[in-house]
């Protein structure tokens, strides 16, 4: 007889804090497989351990396997590393702070600012004045500037007397993202077939523009948000009980919901200032492992970010490899996988949580 | 005379000897600096590489270069814009020949970095920059003088198309693509009014540059007396009866006489070896539709 | 120790919600607050846990709360409110560990979990408990809190808003044991209660707000008399004392016409 709803939740749950620091080791142990496997595969025919074995004996390796190695895997293994753990924390900060399992960096501007910046840099790039000086970093910089700018305004018009509201946050990201999408329809609307072209890839994500001089930047700024974010999980536990029960415990309050919202604009505003639009990584990976090792965020932050990022490295590789020598942009994998297996989990779900 | 004649002799053979070391060094030479193993992007590109009986030296093509069809059965590098390094270097190249415009720009970086050279190809919409073409990737292909040859036969082709073509009064409407209702149309410094200035027609439409959107009233006041349009094979993609079909485009004269041309896209708008053939067929369809 | 609140007033807009209020309650006492809906009692113990802004002062333990960071005014007082609810399957240990302090001893959650009548139910989801349970799982939680009623000579407090809302009789008596319990070994305790039975059974002192204002504070023998109650609640109402259980028995509503 199949278990129902109210069986399966009346099931004794043993002390979930062994087995969280368990997947933490197993995901570890994951995180370095994926990573070697990120540097051995690929489209060329580097060989990742003749590499090794040559270096280790003092030969020099061709050129071509350096700047395989060096120049295109290893940044682009440490880009992907980085933006799948920024991807994931932020989805888990989210979902504590607006106590929503469907909570996405989505939701406080941070996509649709840095979406609006990069149109604006690939439809009005030249006659914008400082283009020619950054160059290459051109689009990032104002992707990021476009997220920051978002998340500022949108935290600016919910916080009142030093009392940031959530519900007022979520709200008022609707609007800002209908306004943004109406914004950059006209910037599309002026935009030339190139362009257009260069705005659905752009949405699409892709690492493989990933290279030592953007990771220079966004590796500090990806690392201290997430070393940052790990404080914040006790505060996102007592808050999972509602502002004032965490407030009347100690926490302070206002102090981590502007934490939250720094992390979150930063490492997410980094993240896809690099590479574009990559979804489903931050509503998924908390999912999973709330499922596997319980809502507690004193581990689900430091395992979301690890799962992140072998989850986006797994899928560059996927990208990498299925149709080489092109390759598919990495947006389409992860919602390839992520959307059907959200539906999947949402179905297991309803019954028992009520969502 | 016995010594003269086995002092010639020998004089000879060194002479001759010493030619066979030269050329052969110089054979030598030029062996190791010929690329033998080279990517081409940019179906115009590949067009003339495949025109100058070279394409035994490619290894790799990208998403647009589809013509010959020979040129399909090479491995597909991605889209031209948006190429990844690894990927153009997994065919262990020693060129790249990419037309102007190929990306992005990071992917050419670290291909740069690596050594590996490089060769841009201008583009351009007129004859002068047909013949640069050819030029240039004859020369990096080493085979300037068949390049030559090349130019001043497709130089030649597209005259004799202008000459036949002569000026017509008529004004086209290059429709590029219908999407949900919406127009998107050729303007100025693209290859589509490049041509149809060789066939002697103006574009219907100015104003802007590139493909673009334009609106209902935009197509009423360029009132084109005909339509544009590449061949297209996917099913669910546009047909002439829905370009027609278009309220804007029904209410001006291409419309209500029904005229609209179809054209191969990359003959049309390759501006490559087979221009003149564009141009002339260009110019017959739009003769036929004046009738 | 004492909790000593002068001149309250709470405001929502132009709506006043408290009007110059003064309460007090002793450590060791269990103080009572009741009054009709609406009157203002929930605002009342919001003010004192420091979740409203309020005028005028409100010191525990001898210190302006307003001075106080939350963290250090959580050591003082717990309080227990209507929960918001969980969107989240935590287990009803964690739930009450989160009360605790890191480096307290784990064994509290269990004993507390004991005390309100739940014990086993460490295990078991939060969210496939009825109301009821789930009131003394947050109960169990504010206990964990503020375990020990008197730490280094400082009486701790409870503050308890309507805890027995959604219990039967028999868990109701239990959970104002608790809080019996807690006074008599030197902490404090304020409570919001609706039924005056309770009230007058384990309270030291009650208070009865009205329209936002403080009609008295005295004990329940001496406060709670029909003719006051009948005024604040607009009914017929009936104190009574029964000789054998020495405690007030209410109300018996007049015949309604």
């Amino acid at each position: 007889m199949a278990a129902t709803a109210t069986d399966v939740m009346r099931r004794q749950v043993g002390d979930r804090t062994l087995k969280a620091r368990r997947v933490t080791v197993v995901l570890l142990t994951l995180l370095l497989l994926v990573s070697v496997a990120g540097l051995a595969v690929g489209a060329a025919e580097t060989s990742l351990w003749s590499s090794l074995v040559a270096w280790a004996q003092g030969e020099d390796l061709s050129l071509r396997d350096q700047i395989v190695l060096l120049h295109i895997r290893l940044p682009r293994l440490l880009t992907g590393l980085l933006a799948g753990a920024a991807l994931a924390t932020s989805g888990a900060l989210l979902q504590g702070l607006f106590r929503n399992p469907l909570a996405d960096p989505e939701i406080i501007g941070v996509s649709a600012g840095a979406s609006f910046g990069a149109v604006c840099a690939i439809v009005l790039g030249a006659a914008l004045p400082f283009a020619g000086k950054l160059g290459a970093a051109f689009l990032p910089v104002l992707a990021f500037a476009g997220a920051w700018g978002a998340t500022l305004l949108l935290y600016r018009i919910a916080t009142r007397h030093g009392r940031t509201s959530v519900a007022t946050m979520l709200l008022a990201g609707i609007a800002l993202s209908a306004l943004t999408m109406a914004l950059t329809g006209v910037l599309i609307y002026i935009a030339d077939d190139a362009q257009m072209r260069d705005i659905t890839f752009w949405n699409m994500g892709s690492l493989s523009g990933a290279n030592w001089n953007k990771l220079v930047i966004a590796a500090p700024v990806i690392f201290v948000s997430l070393v940052a974010a790990q404080a914040l999980g006790a505060g996102l536990n007592a808050m999972a009980l509602g502002e004032a029960a965490a407030r009347h415990m100690g926490v302070s309050v206002q102090v981590v919901k502007r934490l939250t919202i720094v992390c979150v604009a930063a490492a997410t505003g980094v993240s896809v200032a690099i590479s574009g639009g990559i979804g489903f990584v931050g509503i998924v990976v908390p999912h999973v492992l709330r499922l596997i090792s319980g809502p507690d965020h004193k581990h689900l932050l430091v395992n979301s970010a690890l799962l992140g990022a072998c989850v986006l490295v797994s899928a560059d590789i996927d990208a990498r490899v299925i149709i080489a020598p092109a390759e598919l942009p990495i947006g389409i994998i992860t919602a390839i996988l992520g959307g059907p297996f959200f539906l999947w989990i949402l179905l297991r779900q309803r019954g028992v949580l009520d969502l | 005379m016995n010594q003269m004649s086995s002092l010639c002799r020998l004089q000879a053979a060194m002479a001759a000897a010493l030619l066979a070391l030269f050329s052969f060094g110089v054979l030598e030479a030029t062996a190791e600096t010929v690329p033998t193993r080279i990517v081409s992007v940019g179906g115009s590109v590949t067009e003339i590489v495949y025109a100058l009986g070279q394409e035994h030296r490619l290894v790799a093509r990208d998403t647009t270069s589809n013509y010959p069809v020979e040129a399909r059965s090479l491995p597909d590098v991605g889209y031209v814009r948006r190429l990844s390094p690894e990927g153009l270097l997994s065919v262990a190249p020693d060129m790249i020949l990419a037309e102007e415009g190929a990306g992005p720009p990071e992917t050419f970086e670290v291909l740069a970095n690596s050594g590996l050279p490089i060769v841009t190809v201008p583009m351009g919409y007129d004859l002068p920059a047909v013949q640069s073409k050819i030029r240039a990737v004859s020369e990096a292909l080493g085979v300037a003088d068949a390049g030559e040859e090349l130019a001043l036969q497709v130089t030649a082709d597209v005259e004799e198309a202008i000459r036949a073509a002569g000026l017509r009064d008529q004004s086209v409407l290059f429709v590029l693509s219908m999407q949900g209702g919406r127009i998107m149309a050729a303007g100025g410094d693209t290859a589509a009014q490049g041509v149809l200035e060789l066939a002697g027609a103006k574009n219907a439409i100015s104003g802007f540059d590139g493909y673009k959107l334009v609106s209902d009233e935009a197509v009423l006041t360029a009132a084109p007396d005909v339509i544009l349009m590449m061949q297209s094979h996917r099913r669910g993609a546009v047909s002439p009866g829905d370009v027609l079909a278009h309220p804007a485009i029904a209410a001006t004269p291409a419309g209500r006489n029904q005229a609209v041309l179809q054209m191969d896209g990359m003959l049309l708008l390759g501006f490559s070896v087979r221009t003149g053939q564009a141009v002339s067929e260009l110019a017959a369809g739009l003769a036929a539709a004046d009738s | 120790m004492k909790l000593i609140a002068e001149n309250i007033s709470v405001t929502a807009g132009q709506k006043s919600l408290l009007t110059d209020v003064n309460f007090r309650a002793l450590a060791g006492e269990v103080t009572a607050i009741v009054g009709p809906s609406g009157a203002g009692k929930s605002t009342l113990i919001s003010a004192l846990s420091g979740d409203v802004s309020y005028a005028g002062s409100v010191r525990l333990n001898g210190q302006d709360i307003k001075r106080l960071q939350p963290s250090r005014l959580a050591r003082h007082r717990a309080v227990l409110v209507q929960a918001t609810p969980l969107t989240f399957p935590f287990t009803v240990f964690e739930i009450v560990r989160l009360g605790m302090s890191a480096n307290a001893d784990k064994d509290i959650a269990t004993l507390a979990l004991q005390k309100v009548g739940l014990a086993g139910f460490e295990g078991q989801y939060f969210q496939s408990l009825s109301g009821g349970e789930q009131q003394r799982v947050q109960l169990a939680r504010v206990l964990c809190q503020v375990w020990q009623p008197v730490k280094e000579g400082v009486p701790r407090w409870l503050f308890l808003d309507e805890p027995v809302s959604s219990l039967d009789i028999g868990h109701q008596l239990r959970v104002m044991k608790i809080a019996r319990h807690f006074a008599d070994q030197g902490g404090g305790v304020v409570v919001v209660l609706h039924d005056l039975n309770l009230t007058t059974m384990f309270a030291d002192q009650v208070a009865l707000i009205v329209g936002g204002e403080l009609v008295i504070q005295d004990t329940p023998s001496a406060a709670l008399t029909s003719e006051r109650l009948s005024a604040a609640y607009e009914c017929d109402l009936h104190v009574r004392a029964t000789p054998d259980a020495g405690f007030f028995l209410l109300p018996q509503l007049a015949h309604v016409s």
